[in-house]
């Protein structure tokens, strides 16, 4: 485990500061305020700021080195959770007006888990999660289900965010930061202030309690409002649900938890529907229960986003192995109607199992639950999830061709379908009270939901919502800090500030279809849809619920060129995406659709042999399984992805046809969204279209589709036949 | 200050967007927030920014913005007594 805040940096220095009720929140001194005198933030000093690497990557390696620090072998996997990744750099480059795509190569939040596994030879899977404040924990609650799934060993977990010129305004602009500093739960409290750090965690998974560990993980929660694009729910529902829904996966009782790390925003609202949740979860004390203790350590660190949660997690680790529970720093005069009070002094006591909260924009929750290594009974091991995927109930896409049906039509003339829907074409459909306030990528996420939803007909209203994109919501972050920037950093939008969140478009999606189940928003750069179909698969294994799986980008003029070194190759913009309407249990006559591997390309010169075995290995049953190939190699990296084609396509011996379908779909991060529609389709007519192999359709004959990324990683998902009616 | 309400009805369609709404339809006494024009806490935000731009206004806390934006009418009153452009 590592840590760093505004506290100080590793665990001597962070329980010493949870002794002494050390205090971080200062006035900003990162970059020149318009405020005069600065708003207080959570800074962290003494970075190397060397500049090679934003803060938040600098913030995340030197938590990752305390966490690995004696770890004999790199992690299977890196799971974070970040929101402004590289953005306080891309804000400095932007102002200067650099037009030099290296200034942006760390710009992207997935680059931070990317950073990582290349400074830890991680091989395996390099996945992000951005849902706002709650990314951490729930980026926590993902690597422990792929432990359990049995297919890593080992997880580098946890979240990061440095502090940025969007954040330290955005929620000012929200009327949410406390002029004297946050005081969570106290009486005057008037807001958070905004802070940075990191907490990451080396997870491992043994039936022997390795040496030195520190916790167990013995279960998480996640749930989403789906009440509002930025506010709780009033009455803590969803964070009442992420707390049970933690509980019940550990299998542990609500009397067996002594400590609860709070949200603790310092926010009126955050706290007030906070401890409504605790207080409809653990009762009003009454029948000689005592309620467990409780506190937020955000009056002392501020709230570092999507660090805040494992930062959480990491203090949750301290009370339990140092029998020492933080203090609420900040809370004078704790105010009665938050009952019970929490913690006002540093406490030593045993902590049996602990409990640690993050809730994010979107209404996004997650819960995490810790206990003493090996001794709570009962905690689910092992638990693979179905191995043979989702059924795909429904399916849709937009192109710069069209809807599914234009795409469709236009491909099968043998044609392209690259380009840019016009904004109206988008909407179409979408109620305009509904959409006045969103730009173009919710938009697209809200079309793609509805359209999926919609060729389903009409399934169960989808309980829960997994969305990939590789860049976000660029219009609303540019937007945003062009007016910042044209007003000498006075005037912002609020609504552009809520909507440049990664997760924003799945907010909308959720509180479209009222989706309350887990909201996960994925990002790796032309991988995220993979990710998002991914952490589908491991999130959802107990429930037949339906769900949606969403790949979307939009193109954006200034920043997709300056972002997407594939968008910048290609003469045409191009955006769109794809979403599929999915359930676990067999739907006669559905296509299937699963996720085969997942890798990282770099130091892994294994990497084809690997997809191979995990293909079914033989020469001959690859060629008899699959009747085509859907390639997508980003066009920045068709150097790399061509020799690993050759190498692909010469060990594997695969004979059948290879459709490039970049350069049908044009460049965009999730155009891996539109081949995963593209393949279901043909699972579903039987055929490849006439057009993508030669003139004439090519009968699939009961084989599958098999879906190919290459370049950076490389990944596989597979299509198949359903059951027959 | 009918110049004032009407402008202030313009800016409020332009700035939300209220791509359903025309300026003539936002009623100088008809609650402004939560009702039928579909204004939320968040556009009242987006509102804020706007009066402060526009007409130098502060308005940065909750209690008062509840008080200021109870209608359009008791939106221009504030805006006309503490503005430095339009006080007298």
């Amino acid at each position: 485990m590592g840590v760093i805040s505004p506290v100080g940096a590793g665990l001597l220095q962070t329980k010493h500061a949870i002794r002494t009720c050390q205090k971080g929140i200062r006035p900003l001194c990162l970059f020149p305020a318009a405020h005069s005198p600065p708003l207080p933030v959570g800074e962290v000093d003494g970075l190397p700021g060397t500049g090679d690497v934003p803060r938040t990557h600098e913030l995340a390696m030197i938590a990752a080195a305390e966490a690995m620090s004696g770890a004999k072998k790199p992690p299977d996997a890196i799971v974070m959770g970040v929101t402004t990744g590289g953005l306080s750099a891309t804000e400095e480059s932007l102002r200067k007006k650099d037009s030099n795509p290296d200034a942006y190569c760390y710009h992207a939040p997935g680059s931070v888990a990317e950073y990582l596994a290349g400074k830890y030879q991680c091989k395996g899977p390099a996945m992000t999660i951005s849902t706002a404040c709650s990314s951490g924990t729930a980026a926590m609650k993902l690597a422990l289900e792929m432990l359990r799934s049995g297919s890593v060993r080992s997880v580098l977990t946890g979240g990061a965010d440095s502090l940025c010129r969007l954040t330290y305004y955005g929620f000012n602009s929200l009327q949410l930061i406390d002029p004297n500093g946050a005081h969570p739960f106290d009486q005057k409290r008037r807001g958070m202030s905004v802070a940075e750090g990191a907490a990451m965690f080396l997870l491992v998974a043994d039936d022997d309690v390795p040496d030195h560990a520190i916790a167990e993980v013995l279960g998480g929660g996640l749930s989403c409002d789906a009440y509002h694009p930025a506010a709780p729910h009033p009455q803590g529902e969803g964070a009442r649900r992420a707390m049970l829904a933690a509980i019940q996966d550990a299998g542990i009782a609500l009397a067996d938890i002594d400590y609860v790390s709070l949200h603790g925003t310092g926010t009126l609202d955050n706290d007030l529907s906070e401890a409504r949740a605790i207080n409809a979860l653990f009762g009003n004390g009454g029948a000689g229960r005592e309620k467990p203790r409780m506190s937020s350590v955000k009056g002392a660190l501020g709230h570092s986003l999507a660090a805040a949660g494992p930062t959480g997690v990491a203090f949750s680790a301290i009370s339990i192995c140092d029998g020492l529970i933080p203090a609420n720093v900040g809370c004078d005069r704790p105010d009665p109607e938050l009952s019970p009070e929490p913690v006002l002094k540093p406490l030593e006591s045993e902590v049996r199992i602990a409990l640690s909260n993050a809730f994010g924009f979107g209404g996004n929750n997650a819960s995490l639950l810790l206990g003493h290594p090996g001794r709570t009974e009962n905690v689910p091991s092992v638990r693979q999830p179905p191995s043979e995927g989702f059924s795909v109930v429904g399916f849709a896409c937009f192109t710069g061709a069209g809807n599914t049906h234009q795409t469709f039509e236009r491909l099968s003339q043998g044609n392209a379908c690259k380009g840019m829907l016009p904004i109206s074409e988008i909407s179409e459909g979408l109620p305009v009270k509904t959409v006045r306030r969103l730009k173009r990528l919710p938009r697209l996420a809200l079309s793609l939901t509805k359209a999926a939803h919609e060729d389903s007909g009409c399934a169960d209203p989808p309980s829960s919502v997994f969305w990939g994109t590789g860049w976000g919501a660029l219009s609303e972050t540019y937007d945003f800090l062009t007016r910042l920037y044209e007003s000498d950093e006075r005037f912002t939008s609020p609504t552009d500030f809520i909507g440049s969140v990664h997760n924003a478009p799945a907010a909308q999606i959720a509180i479209q279809f009222q989706a309350t189940g887990p909201n996960i928003t994925t990002t790796g750069g032309d991988y995220s849809f993979e990710q998002a179909l991914m952490a589908a698969n491991l999130l959802s294994a107990d429930t037949d619920d339906t769900l949606l799986v969403i790949g979307a980008d939009e193109f954006h003029e200034t920043l997709s060129g300056l972002f997407d070194r594939s968008v910048l190759a290609d003469e045409i913009p191009s955006d769109g995406g794809g979403a599929l309407c999915l359930r676990r249990s067999d739907s006669p006559g559905d296509p299937k659709i699963r996720q085969v591997f997942f890798e990282n390309a770099e130091n892994n010169p294994s990497v084809i042999s690997s997809l191979i075995r995990s293909l079914g290995d033989a020469e001959a049953a690859i060629n008899e399984k699959f009747a085509g190939l859907l390639l997508g190699i980003p066009r920045a990296y068709r150097k790399d992805g061509a020799k690993q084609l050759d190498e692909f396509l010469s060990l594997s011996g695969f004979l059948n046809p290879v459709i490039d379908y970049r350069k049908l779909t044009g460049e965009f991060a999730s155009a891996s969204a539109v081949a995963a529609v593209m393949a279901a389709g043909f699972i579903q007519k039987g055929e490849i279209l006439a057009g993508l192999c030669g003139h004439s359709p090519i009968p699939l004959n009961g084989k599958n589709m098999l879906i190919i990324g290459l370049g950076r990683f490389v990944t596989a998902m597979e299509t198949e036949n359903g059951v027959r009616c | 200050m009918k110049n004032l309400l009407n402008e202030l009805k313009v800016k409020i369609v332009d700035t939300l967007n209220l791509e359903d709404v025309s300026p003539e339809e936002i009623q100088e006494e008809d609650q402004l927030v939560g009702g039928e024009l579909g204004i939320d806490s968040i556009d009242v935000l987006e509102l804020v920014m706007m009066i402060e731009k526009d007409y130098s206004v502060k308005i940065d806390s909750k209690d008062l913005g509840a008080k200021v934006f109870a209608t359009l009418n008791t939106l221009a009153i504030y805006i006309h007594e503490n503005s430095p452009g339009l006080a007298n």
